[in-house]
């Protein structure tokens, strides 16, 4: 659909008379019309004109009758055109009838149409084929005239507008007004284009022709006011259908959508003028709005730039600095954007105004560019003012800050340090303190106070920090200065308490030195005397053993002696306690609450009291003892004295006795007899002695007793007397014995009263010591005085039988059997196998008959029991050894 | 006074002379020795005191008792003695 312009009007010149002339050419005039035409061009005429007829509330019925009079034709004239004719006559006759005809033919005329052989003769007889050419020229001029597509009118402009608008639709093709439209689609086609609401025309086939052509008409009927005009049979029917019939029912729907498209356009137009208008006004109301809320931010922004109230912390400070980073970082760049934006949008507006003829744009009062521009200035400003009192604030605040922590810290190490010393120094520990610990304590005291001294200063720094931070008005500065008063007031009061507690220290160290030095000196001199008191009740308690009364008067001396020291120690152990005594004053008096122990001696004055009541004790109790033993020594002496006197008779009354018999048995002349009755004698005066001897052993014991061990007044002792007295009892014993062996030997073996002079006379010779006895040496002499040469085997042999118990000594009785037997014949054992040979008839075992017949019964039966049996080889069973029962007999066998 | 053990090969004679016992009241002792004899060649020496005889104790034997002893004993003789 062409755009038309908005200022111009159609236009249309008589140009088109002559176009239109042109088409006339193709009907023909002579009354040759094809009866399915006029058919067809009846019915779409006809209803044609009652669309129209209908907006005066009348109709038709029959085109070629109802308008005839003319009155219905100038109506209708009048309809088409919006003006009105001349008034109609009102007669019936004929000539009123012909008079309303050529008005309205006159109409036409003056509308530019050339009516050719249209008259209103005809017109009024009701010429049907006048009449429908009359129609058809209203149609045309009325109708399609005045289409004008793309520089293109009337028919063809119809044409191409159809053309143009079924264009999309493959399967349409418009190249006329007559078979182009046969099948339907064409029409519906054009409803489509239009309003695809209507109808879907996917679904349309161009094999039903009926079906879309009855369904374009209902639908143009129903929803485009454009009543049916055509016969969906009659154009399917006919091979060409009217072309008029089309054309003027195709343009109803040309006036249908080109009109509503004309008044779209119109109303787009009109839109877009008010549009642009109403985007101008809005840009205007924009400016002004963007305008108005720029100024206020401004307005509302700028006093928080020149607020200058100081913050009390940096933290609050760098607040206030990261929100004014915020907002050059965050707020301000959009509302740089935004006046930006407001100037663009300013010369836009202007640009735009000035495009289309409009004034300029003036905004309000107090909005114009010029006050935007120039508050934005003052915001810069007023940032850069901001900025600067934000950075000398928080360099200010950092520096109170630091000076703040700095005192924080300081106070707070102070504090630390100083928290417990004033207990500390408020302690009374030296009032129990001994003195090392007392030194222990000054010497701390010592190094505190150094501590203390130190520590000066720092106090001083912190009172400076303070002040400083007065100075510069901190925020706190309250607490910093209660802080400050409560560490120096507790300053004082430390230098005050260290200064008291010294002078204690030094008045207590002193007391416990002097305390000292008296423990000292009594441990110096209680050592020295414990110890004589120790060795004092050593010496009294001593046990002595004393033998003689000499021993105990020399103890009891010195006794004496040591009683006479006893002042001197008593005045020395007053002098202890008085040491004591001054100790305890001291402590006393200077309320010393320690436990005064003296380090220097494990010995208190307790034991010492105790000891010396200990030894006065003693001391008595030795004399007593000394006196007992005095006592008990005299009783001693007087036993010694007995029985050294008894012991002195009866000592050599044995020895006397012992001589005699010596004597006697040495004796050479007189018998044996004689010797046995002397002997005898002897033996009865001893036995009668003995009585004596016995009341010496009562002495003895009562000597040992008394534990009296040994006696100056004999040189005899018990032992030796009773020892005296056997040796003389077993000599006696002895004597006697031997002589009666003697006298036994001499029977037996024959020897002569002379033979025994002689042998007694040669044992007293060899008998070198004279005590009764020969010792080996002697009888080796002996034997080789009598001329035995004998080798050492033979005298060992010989040694054997005379000392069998190897004592080493010959006594008279073995020499005399020695003496004999070497006299003697052969070997007696072997005389006696002799003897049994010659009874067992030489042989060497002998049967128990012969025993039985050769010895008397009591000696036969004696040897058949002693005799061993004979192991020798030959012997008949029963055989007995006789040889070595002889042996046997003599102790003496050969093996 | 040191004893001493002696076993001598049989058979006897041995080559010694006993002499003592209980019923003597003397030790048995060795009072004789044949020159070149078995005893003599063992080492035994005149007084020696037999203490056991084929390891029974001679204490309380009399004489004969030991002398049958030292007879029974076929094959070797084994002494304890005392010098």
């Amino acid at each position: 659909m062409m755009m038309t312009q908005v200022e111009t009007t159609v236009h249309y010149d008589n140009g088109y008379e002559y176009e239109y002339m042109n088409q006339e050419d193709d009907w023909d005039r002579d009354m040759l019309l094809d009866p399915a035409w006029e058919l067809q061009q009846r019915k779409t005429f006809t209803a044609w004109c009652n669309s129209h007829l209908r907006k005066a509330g009348t109709q038709i019925e029959n085109i070629e009758e109802d308008f005839r009079n003319g009155l219905k034709l100038m109506l209708l004239l009048e309809v088409i055109s919006g003006e009105r004719l001349p008034k109609p006559d009102r007669g019936k006759m004929r000539f009123h009838k012909i008079a309303n005809v050529n008005k309205a033919l006159e109409y036409i005329t003056s509308k530019g149409v050339k009516l050719v052989s249209i008259g209103a003769e005809e017109i009024v007889d009701g010429n049907v084929k006048m009449t429908l050419g009359m129609i058809w020229t209203i149609i045309l001029r009325f109708a399609i005239q005045d289409i004008s597509v793309e520089e293109t009118s009337a028919k063809e402009g119809l044409l191409l507008w159809c053309q143009r608008k079924t264009a999309p639709y493959r399967n349409v093709n418009v190249q006329n007004f007559h078979v182009s439209w046969k099948d339907g689609l064409a029409f519906c086609a054009l409803i489509h284009r239009h309003r695809p609401d209507l109808l879907d025309y996917s679904k349309l086939n161009k094999d039903d022709p009926l079906g879309n052509l009855n369904l374009a008409f209902d639908i143009a009927e129903k929803h485009l006011d454009i009543p049916k005009m055509l016969d969906a049979e009659d154009i399917i029917n006919t091979p060409k259908p009217d072309e008029r019939a089309i054309m003027t029912y195709v343009s109803c729907f040309y006036h249908a959508f080109a009109g509503a498209e004309q008044a779209e356009t119109a109303a787009n137009r009109i839109c877009k003028v008010l549009g642009v208008n109403q985007e101008n006004e809005k840009m205007m109301e924009e400016y002004e709005r963007l305008a108005s809320e720029l100024l206020e931010w401004i307005r509302r922004t700028t006093p928080w730039l020149e607020n200058r109230t100081p913050e009390k912390t940096m933290a609050e400070m760098q607040r206030k600095l990261e929100d004014f980073r915020d907002y050059r970082r965050q707020h301000k760049p959009p509302k740089v954007q935004e006046k930006c934006q407001l100037e663009i949008n300013f010369n836009t507006l202007q640009t735009k105004l000035r495009i289309s003829n409009r004034p300029a744009f003036m905004p309000s009062e107090g909005k114009m560019v010029s006050d935007i521009a120039s508050a934005w200035q003052g915001l810069d400003q007023a940032e850069k003012g901001y900025e600067e009192w934000l950075l000398t604030e928080i360099h200010r605040l950092e520096r109170l800050d630091h000076l703040a922590e700095k005192f924080r810290q300081k106070a707070t190490n102070h504090e630390n340090w100083a928290s417990g010393k004033e207990l500390i120094l408020s302690l009374n520990d030296y009032e129990t303190a001994t003195l090392i610990e007392i030194k222990a304590l000054l010497r701390k005291h010592e190094a505190f106070e150094s501590d203390l001294a130190a520590h000066q200063d720092r106090v001083e720094q912190i009172a400076a920090i303070a002040q400083e931070l007065n100075e510069l008005d901190y925020h706190d500065v309250a607490a910093v200065n209660q802080r400050c008063q409560s560490i120096c007031d507790l300053w004082d009061k430390l230098g005050t308490l260290t200064q008291k507690r010294r002078e204690a220290l030094e008045r207590t160290e002193k007391l416990l030195e002097t305390i000292d030095q008296l423990f000292i000196e009594f441990a110096k001199r209680l050592a020295p005397f414990n110890n004589w008191m120790e060795g004092a009740m050593e010496d009294l308690q001593d046990m002595f053993i004393v033998h003689t009364i000499e021993e105990v008067q020399s103890l009891i001396a010195a006794h004496e002696q040591f009683k006479a020291t006893l002042p001197e120690a008593d005045a020395e152990r007053q002098a202890l306690l008085g040491i004591h005594n001054e100790v305890q004053k001291i402590s006393q008096s200077y309320g010393i609450k320690a436990n005064i122990v003296n380090p220097y001696s494990t010995l208190t004055t307790e034991d010492l009291i105790d000891k010396w009541d200990k030894v006065k004790k003693l001391v008595p109790q030795r004399d007593g003892a000394l006196q007992e033993e005095m006592a008990r020594q005299h009783a001693n002496e007087r036993l010694r004295r007995q029985f050294a006197a008894q012991a002195n008779l009866i000592g050599p009354w044995i020895q006397t006795r012992m001589e005699e018999i010596g004597r006697c048995s040495l004796e050479i002349g007189g018998t044996l007899e004689d010797q046995m009755t002397q002997l005898k004698q002897s033996e009865h005066v001893i036995v009668a002695y003995k009585p004596n001897v016995d009341k010496l052993e009562g002495d003895h014991q009562l000597i040992q007793e008394s534990l009296v061990f040994d006696n100056k007044h004999t040189n005899y002792t018990m032992e030796h007397i009773r020892v005296g007295w056997e040796l003389l009892l077993t000599t006696i014993a002895r004597t006697i014995n031997e002589i009666e062996t003697q006298i036994l030997t001499r029977d037996a073996k024959g020897i002569s009263q002379q033979q025994m002079k002689e042998f007694r006379s040669s044992f007293n010779h060899f008998d070198r010591k004279k005590n009764g006895a020969m010792e080996t040496d002697d009888f080796r002499a002996c034997l080789i005085s009598m001329g035995y040469d004998l080798g050492e085997v033979e005298f060992a042999r010989i040694m054997i039988l005379v000392d069998p118990n190897g004592t080493g000594n010959v006594s008279f009785q073995s020499f005399i059997d020695f003496m004999t037997r070497e006299t003697a014949d052969t070997d007696t054992a072997e005389q006696v196998v002799a003897s049994f040979r010659i009874l067992a008839t030489d042989k060497p075992y002998i049967l128990v008959e012969e025993l039985r017949r050769e010895l008397p019964p009591e000696q036969a039966e004696y040897c058949i029991m002693r005799m061993p049996p004979y192991a020798g080889s030959g012997a008949p069973p029963g055989a007995l050894d006789y040889t070595a029962f002889s042996t046997a007999l003599y102790g003496e066998s050969d093996l | 006074m040191s004893s001493y053990s002696v076993t001598l090969l049989g058979p006897a004679p041995w080559g010694f002379r006993l002499q003592g016992g209980k019923d003597f009241n003397l030790p048995l002792t060795i009072s004789r020795l044949t020159d070149g004899g078995k005893a003599a060649k063992g080492g035994i020496g005149i007084g020696d005191m037999v203490l056991s005889i084929d390891g029974i104790a001679t204490e309380g034997m009399n004489h004969l008792e030991a002398q049958n002893k030292i007879k029974s004993c076929s094959g070797n003789l084994s002494l304890k003695l005392q010098k």
